[in-house]
């Protein structure tokens, strides 16, 4: 490695690091500031005598508890979460089967699959959203979690597909090859050998699955109507802000707890989905 | 054991997948090719008619779209521009092992992580606050000022961008990350013995290898971008004071029922998606072959 | 105990053909080896034998089975693989069972064999660890402890010491010849290394592009190569190959080219008749050349200048030239020489080969 003199190394590692890591926690920190403030606090002027812009001297919880208890909120967290974790197994699954496919098994067409696979993810919903809504009026799903399951798995599913496929492949051949001459049947390699040591790869393609399913906003706005069937994203910005009133202190709650469990997600699985990204096994 | 064996399993593996993209993307895009030829809407009181090419030529008569257009490839060119500079710095910064590493990991995600309909209310509430906050006059006169300076829509189109580079650079950073994690460490030791220069260095090593992870990187960042609907939809709270082309079709679809049009537009961002992805697969092979 | 049988064997890959009309019958309880160049279709022979690939043409019999159309768990093989492929996440138990489990024996029986086979190997402290807490030489160990619990009727090995540092693969080498002594299983094996061939090998089977050149006794190979390649691919430094002219002389047949001339000895001269006149390849074993002395006849002697000495200590290897031709002699360790010496060299008449320029062939 190369041996750097001190000052070099603040100038190019950490001050620019500690800008970095302010400027994505800042919003977080204003959104935190704004839901323990009281309302007289919220709505005060900006040359009022003591205000204080990036702290308050009087932290409440009123907003949080508006929110569970006057509004539909916890309903909503349950809908959001009932729907990521269904469509994320749902992709998983045909994640799976498709990118260890892809990865291990010769077969006519397999590269050219494998490409539309790919292709798929990148049509946008700015582009589907017109004639999904169509199909689902038409299959008398609308307003029902099943809409939103059944349309998630659009861009989950290439996308898991396309992670655990780089994962597969960095695992070494001759483990299944070896299982199957131990005795085991091509599937019986894939479930019993590789997909336990694809543990870290299945488990980051899992995290993002959820992520996005959990933050999907667009299908969710337009397939979901009565307000207890909303999810968290689309509730939040729906249900809360009505007309030109903004219930400012209870959206910054919702917005808090909204996404409590995708932050508890990430900070458990941090080293997995890094190796899960990066893909390595020594055999 | 055979060969057929072998391509009867990985049929049978694909079918699952295969079968949910062909019936929710496949038909789906044929659909709308189709309606964008007709007139259909679900408030017509007439039966549907076909009318060729109308909703098209339609659109290219419409300054509106044209308007639209011109804002959603501003957007993804500026976005993309910066989101890359950032992410490459902050890949570089993150490439070698530190303490707190993780932690530093979390935060970088987090933008990403969170639902960004809701996080994007934090930015509405600070960039365009309502009249009767304690700083609204502050960015109320941000707002004058810079609307004045670049005319109307300035401010939301500022808030629009810097909303996706805060939510999307950390994501392209650790997206590179994984690109540079991929090089053999002695590939920049050897080129830390072979060139003094830091810059040279970055142009001449780490540019290069990177390229195929860097032309993915933008072109995931022009394609969401190009199909940008929820960020504006929201960071304008349905107002769009500043259309695209996504909250433009939106509009049409949703709110006016004419889904001939709408679909004529949102199809509009197809050829914009194929001729990057054109580009993508001219300069490296298909995306089985980057991570190897 | 089986013995396998190889009867046309092809393998076609798209544009490449891989194995080409590869005949082998390999005996009940042999240690065969296959060996070669990368790429000369050692490997694909022995993954057809073990069912990872599929035959483009011809039959392999295990035992008096044809196993063609058998999946590899069903051909009752074992195999150890050149970068052990142990499985990460099980315990080196687990790692040695699975195959047991696999054929659902019963857990007693299986703990017998993992037993037996770890105390044969001396790794019954490594049980209860993981695969990437073992050193290269016993995850090397383990698989082969995997393949031994199983009583399979062949082993196949595919290059497993490759990946070993030169010690260890001395050392596993010669366990490995002790643990086929003591199971007397079948074996084929695959290696590039012609030293591993030679010291494992009951017989061994050269390759090259496809195609078997030779199968023999390891010293049959060294000693009676069948052709020119065989002749360089087996021994250490290479056989020294020089073209040369056969003519007619005085009333017997030497080998001829400038800065060097031979008498053809006479063990070769009625073969080499037909040649007289034409080119052949004249090989001589850098180890079947010498200093000359008075004592050595002068037909099988010629002159050289000394152009590098590698000392190795048990023996000296020069590089030497007789004219344009850069020959490799292995000489005492006593012989004092230095860069541009003259030096006279006599070769062993009885060890000199022949071959033909066209086909190669040994005459």
């Amino acid at each position: 490695m190369l041996i750097e003199r001190r000052w070099k190394k603040w100038v190019f590692f950490y001050i620019p690091l500690t800008i970095f890591v302010l400027g994505t926690l800042f919003p977080f920190y204003w959104m935190l500031v704004t839901a323990i403030r009281p309302d007289a606090e919220l709505y005060r002027s900006w040359r009022a005598v003591n205000n204080a812009p990036f702290w308050t001297v009087q932290p409440t919880l009123e907003h949080f508890r508006d929110l569970m208890e006057k509004t539909t909120f916890p309903r909503w967290l349950w809908n959001t979460f009932f729907i990521a974790v269904i469509s994320t197994g749902i992709s998983l699954a045909c994640g799976l089967l498709a990118g260890y496919a892809l990865a291990r098994l010769k077969f006519p067409m397999a590269g050219a699959l494998g490409t539309s696979i790919f292709v798929t993810y990148l049509v946008p919903p700015t582009l589907l959203f017109i004639p999904l809504a169509d199909i689902i009026r038409d299959l008398q799903l609308g307003n029902t979690p099943w809409a939103l399951i059944l349309t998630y798995p659009t861009f989950l599913i290439p996308f898991s597909t396309w992670l655990l496929m780089g994962y597969f492949k960095t695992i070494p051949k001759e483990l299944e090859e070896c299982a199957r001459i131990d005795g085991a049947t091509r599937f019986g390699a894939m479930t019993r050998i590789i997909f336990p040591i694809a543990v870290p790869g299945i488990l980051s393609a899992g995290i993002f699955a959820f992520t996005l399913s959990w933050n999907e906003f667009i299908y969710a706005l337009i397939f979901l109507s009565s307000p207890e069937r909303k999810t968290v994203p689309v509730g939040v910005v729906s249900e809360l802000i009505r007309g030109d009133i903004y219930f400012w202190g209870q959206l910054m709650a919702g917005a808090l707890l909204g996404s409590i469990p995708v932050a508890l997600v990430y900070s458990f699985f941090v080293e997995y989905y890094v190796t899960g990204l990066t893909g390595s096994v020594k055999g | 054991m055979g060969r057929a064996r072998d391509i009867r399993l990985a049929y049978l593996l694909l079918a699952p997948a295969l079968l949910l993209l062909l019936t929710a993307l496949a038909y789906p895009v044929g659909w709308e090719v189709w309606t964008s030829l007709t007139d259909l809407s679900p408030v017509n009181d007439h039966p549907t008619s076909f009318v060729g090419l109308d909703n098209y030529r339609r659109l290219s008569g419409d300054p509106a779209f044209w308007r639209a257009a011109a804002n959603t490839v501003a957007y993804a060119a500026l976005t993309s521009a910066v989101k890359l500079a950032l992410g490459l710095g902050l890949a570089l910064l993150l490439a070698r092992p530190f303490r707190g590493r993780a932690l530093v990991f979390l935060a970088i995600f987090l933008p990403w992580a969170y639902p960004a309909s809701v996080s994007v209310i934090g930015w509405y509430w600070t960039l365009s606050p309502p009249i009767p906050t304690a700083y609204s006059v502050f960015m109320g006169n941000m707002k004058y000022a810079v609307d004045g300076a670049l005319g109307g829509g300035a401010w939301a189109f500022v808030s629009v961008t810097l909303f996706n580079i805060w939510r999307g650079s950390s994501f392209i950073g650790i997206f590179l990350l994984a690109g540079i994690n991929a090089v053999p460490p002695e590939l920049f030791e050897c080129a830390a013995l072979e060139s003094k220069s830091a810059w040279r260095r970055f142009w001449l090593v780490t540019v290069p290898l990177l390229k195929p992870f860097l032309a993915l990187a933008v072109f995931l960042a022009l394609t969401t971008a190009f199909a940008d609907l929820a960020n504006v939809w929201m960071l304008t709270a349905g107002r769009i004071v500043y259309p695209v082309l996504g909250t433009h079709a939106y509009w049409l679809a949703i709110h006016g029922g004419q889904f001939g049009p709408a679909s004529a537009l949102s199809l509009t961002l197809a050829p914009f998606l194929l001729a990057v992805l054109f580009v993508l697969f001219r300069m490296f092979d298909p995306p089985d072959q980057e991570r190897a | 105990m089986a013995q396998v049988m190889m009867k046309d064997l092809n393998k076609k890959y798209d544009e490449v053909h891989a194995v080409k009309d590869v005949n082998l019958h390999i005996r009940d309880k042999e240690f065969v080896v296959l060996v070669g160049p990368s790429g000369c279709g050692k490997s694909t022979t022995l993954r057809m034998v073990a069912g990872l690939e599929e035959i483009t043409a011809g039959e392999i019999s295990i035992g008096d089975r044809i196993v063609n159309d058998l999946p590899p768990k069903d051909r009752d093989i074992a195999m150890v693989f050149q970068n052990y492929a142990l499985y990460p996440h099980m315990t080196v138990y687990d790692n040695m069972a699975f195959g047991l489990k696999m054929r659902k024996f019963p857990k007693t029986e299986i703990a017998k064999r993992v037993g037996e086979a770890a105390e044969i190997l001396g790794i019954q402290e490594l049980l209860k660890r993981k695969p990437r807490q073992l050193s290269g030489g016993q995850r090397q160990r383990v698989a082969v402890g995997r393949a031994i619990v199983r009583h399979p009727q062949v082993f196949l090995f595919d290059e497993p010491l490759s990946n070993l540092d030169a010690k260890l693969r001395v050392q596993m080498r010669v366990e490995l010849k002790r643990l086929h002594d003591r199971l007397e299983t079948t074996a084929i094996y695959v290696t590039h290394d012609q030293v591993e061939a030679m010291t494992l090998g009951d017989r061994v089977v050269v390759m090259k592009d496809g195609w078997i050149q030779q199968v023999g006794e390891p010293l049959e190979l060294y000693g009676h190569p069948a052709n020119r390649f065989v002749a360089g691919f087996i021994g250490s430094p290479s056989m020294n190959f020089v073209e040369m002219t056969v003519a007619d002389a005085n009333g017997a047949l030497w080998a001829d080219t400038p800065g060097l001339r031979v008498k053809v000895p006479p063990a070769s001269a009625a073969r080499l008749g037909p040649y007289k006149g034409q080119r052949v390849t004249l090989g001589i074993r850098p180890e079947d050349l010498r200093v000359a002395t008075g004592a050595d006849a002068a037909d099988y002697s010629f002159d050289t200048v000394v152009e590098v000495v590698e000392p190795l200590g048990s023996e000296i290897l020069l590089d030497l030239k007789a004219g344009p031709n850069v020959i490799v002699a292995r000489v005492d360790p006593t012989v004092r020489a230095k860069h541009q010496d003259k030096m006279r060299l006599s070769l062993h008449p009885e060890r000199v080969h022949f071959f033909d320029n066209k086909t190669e062939l040994a005459i």
